[in-house]
């Protein structure tokens, strides 16, 4: 019918980026399973897929009671040995019995609810998107606790360089003429819509998460730019607050790097609309200039000083 | 960094501080939380003029999220949602300034749990992502809720904390703070058998006196000579008493003066409350603005 899921993005608990090694150990949730590494065109590390197991109602926007049973796929990445992921998803599909089966059915197919009675798919969309009922399946929790669970690895010294909010994407994936709508809620909150050709396959995640990340850090940049009030306060102070932005940030934008090839217009069409890189750019160029004008206001105030 | 403020007695002007200590911190440009843990009496919306959560929320209060009830505590935008004017937008430079409510009619904490334990863990590791400075209102007393917070921050060992207790300036008052930290089952008993290291605990913690009336004060200038020099000497008697019960000028962390408006009413002063209708005393302004420096300046945390 459809699939859902959740993404978390939270910068990395640590003073400074993590190398390879680290993120191995950190993701290493599971033993006997090993991290998925990519190092091109940025390190990206993935750690091994868990299951949660649910029976519980389903989101849904007429408020109807459905009943999903099966088990929710979560894992944690790290990119750029800087910012943490937690990522849940499900795929929903009609169960072809019309009462709960044995768990064995459904640690069987992992990721997948099966509905029990009738549901629209467009009911479930909607209602995953909208505001989240109490007491349905809430996937945001899921992806919020494994999270947690990087944040919380011993091996990080929990000296972060800034304060930064989490990030949540939800997002919902149907097949069908290919569309994808992106909207921001709350300060923290985002949602997606994703109609794509073809089944769904992991890629699809892989998407989403990507998309978290750029978010994410859009997101962050802009705070930071708004906290250091340019042209308010004095050049130096507002550079030192720009400061961990180019330490830790500039370098992390990397839109589509694992989106696979049928999925990137996807991609191409948000940067059209609402243009993701375009905002990103922009404000990298912000913080560049304010470093470059105060740099200058330095470097003169110190050979006029050696003049006299 | 944590801050949790508590008093051994009810009354002390805890969270009255403690608000406006979390408020003048977010006017110094930092993202600031502040937690009411004081499950009993919820009163901390009140004090930021929140009137929708004046006594707790009504619902996904931090009771119930401790309780599991909920998956996420609310979250109330103070510059958004104060019903007070001079609150209601913010300030240029200022930070957030966010405050997550009690639950209304939630009842004091009478037991807790390891999972209870967990979600106070998970929330407090959540918040310092995100935020510079996290107050949490303890309450009075010895409690659970004083018992969970130990328990919680033994589990975050690399999340730093600090705790203030506030006291006023009174016999009475300064011997029960002292037995609050030092006595038995207090912070430093009940910290030590929850995993803290004892010295490290008595390192974190500083005294702040509330509702100080100074011997010198504008307020006692009609006062007798012979009434004057009665407070005078009674001041040097308090003071020698809270040296000698480890209460004394170099474990405290600042003083707030008796202000005419905070015994009338529970709020924060505003510059305007300083400046405009000039209803608030400067000082009381600056004891909290100073405050509000000193608890992240680590030269005044210092080992004793
Ligand atoms: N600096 C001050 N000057 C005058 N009055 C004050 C001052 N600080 C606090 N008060 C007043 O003292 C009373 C108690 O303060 P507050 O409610 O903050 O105490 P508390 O310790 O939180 O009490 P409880 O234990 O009941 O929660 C209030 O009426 C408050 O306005
Ligand atoms: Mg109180």
């Amino acid at each position: 019918m459809l699939a859902m899921g959740e993404v978390h993005t939270g910068l990395l608990q640590n003073s400074g980026e993590i190398s390879e090694s680290t993120c191995r150990q950190v993701l290493g949730l599971m033993a006997g399973e090993t991290v998925r590494v990519s190092r091109r065109p940025i390190p990206h590390a993935l750690s091994p897929e868990r299951l949660t197991g649910v029976d519980c109602a389903l989101p849904s926007a007429s408020r109807s009671r459905i009943r999903g049973v099966g088990t929710v796929v979560s894992r944690c990445a790290v990119t750029g040995g800087r910012v943490a992921q937690g990522s849940s998803y499900v795929r929903v599909v009609r169960s072809e019995a019309d009462r709960r089966l044995p768990w064995s059915h459904y640690l069987s197919r992992p990721g997948v609810v099966e509905v029990l009675g009738k549901a629209k798919a467009a009911d479930l969309a909607e209602g995953f998107v909208g505001d989240p009922a109490p007491g349905c399946l809430d996937m945001g929790a899921i992806s919020g606790r494994f999270l947690d669970l990087v944040q919380a690895s011993p091996l990080l010294d929990r000296r972060a360089p800034f304060r930064i909010p989490r990030t949540s994407l939800r997002w919902v994936a149907e097949t069908g003429e290919p569309s994808i709508r992106f909207t921001l809620h709350t300060e923290q909150e985002r949602t997606l819509r994703l109609t794509h050709p073809g089944p769904f396959t992991p890629a699809v995640v892989d998407l989403c998460e990507d998309l978290a990340t750029h978010d994410w850090l859009l997101t962050s940049l802009l705070i930071i730019v708004e906290r250091a009030r340019i042209g308010a306060t004095p050049g130096a102070q507002a550079v030192a607050r720009l400061a961990p932005a180019i330490d830790h940030l500039l370098h992390l934008w990397m839109p589509a790097a694992r989106v696979e090839e049928w999925l990137r217009p996807f991609w191409e069409s948000l940067e059209r609309q609402p243009g993701f890189t375009r905002q990103w750019r922009s404000l990298v160029d912000r913080v560049r200039d304010q470093i470059a004008t105060s740099t200058l206001a330095l470097l003169s105030a110190a050979t006029e000083a050696g003049r006299r | 960094m944590l801050v949790f403020a508590i008093s051994d007695k009810g009354g002390t002007g805890r969270s009255v501080t403690g608000t406006n200590i979390v408020y003048r911190h977010a006017l110094q440009g930092n993202d600031v939380c502040y937690l009411d843990f004081d499950f009993g009496s919820p009163t901390a919306g009140a004090i930021f003029s929140v009137s929708a959560v004046a006594r707790g929320a009504p619902e996904n209060g931090l009771h119930e999220y401790l309780r599991g009830d909920c998956t996420q505590p609310r979250r109330v935008d103070v510059w958004a949602e104060s019903d007070r004017e001079a609150l209601r937008t913010r300030p240029p430079g200022a930070g957030r300034l966010v405050l997550l409510p009690g639950t209304e009619s939630g009842g004091e904490l009478s037991a807790f749990t390891d999972e209870v334990v967990n979600r106070c863990a998970q929330l407090f590791g959540r918040l310092e992502e995100e935020f510079d400075l996290c107050m949490v209102d303890v309450s009075a007393g010895r409690s659970f809720t004083a018992e969970l917070v130990l328990a919680a921050t033994a589990r975050l060992p690399a999340i730093p904390f600090r705790w203030l207790v506030f006291h006023r300036w009174t016999r009475q008052h300064i011997i029960a703070a002292d037995g609050l930290v030092t006595g038995a089952d207090g912070l430093l008993d009940v910290g030590a058998r929850l995993g803290h290291d004892r010295e490290d605990l008595h390192d974190r913690i500083r005294f702040v006196r509330t509702a100080v009336l100074e011997p010198d004060a504008a307020e006692l200038v009609g006062l007798r000579d012979e009434q004057r020099a009665w407070l005078s000497a009674c001041d040097g008697e308090l003071r020698e008493l809270a040296r000698r019960h480890g209460v004394g000028r170099t474990a405290m962390l600042g003083k707030v003066p008796l202000d005419p408006v905070l015994q009338w009413r529970e709020q924060l002063i505003t510059d305007e409350d300083v400046l405009a209708s000039k209803i608030a005393n400067a000082e009381t302004a600056a004891a909290f603005d100073e405050l509000a420096k000193k608890i992240v300046d680590d030269s005044a945390w210092e080992g004793l």
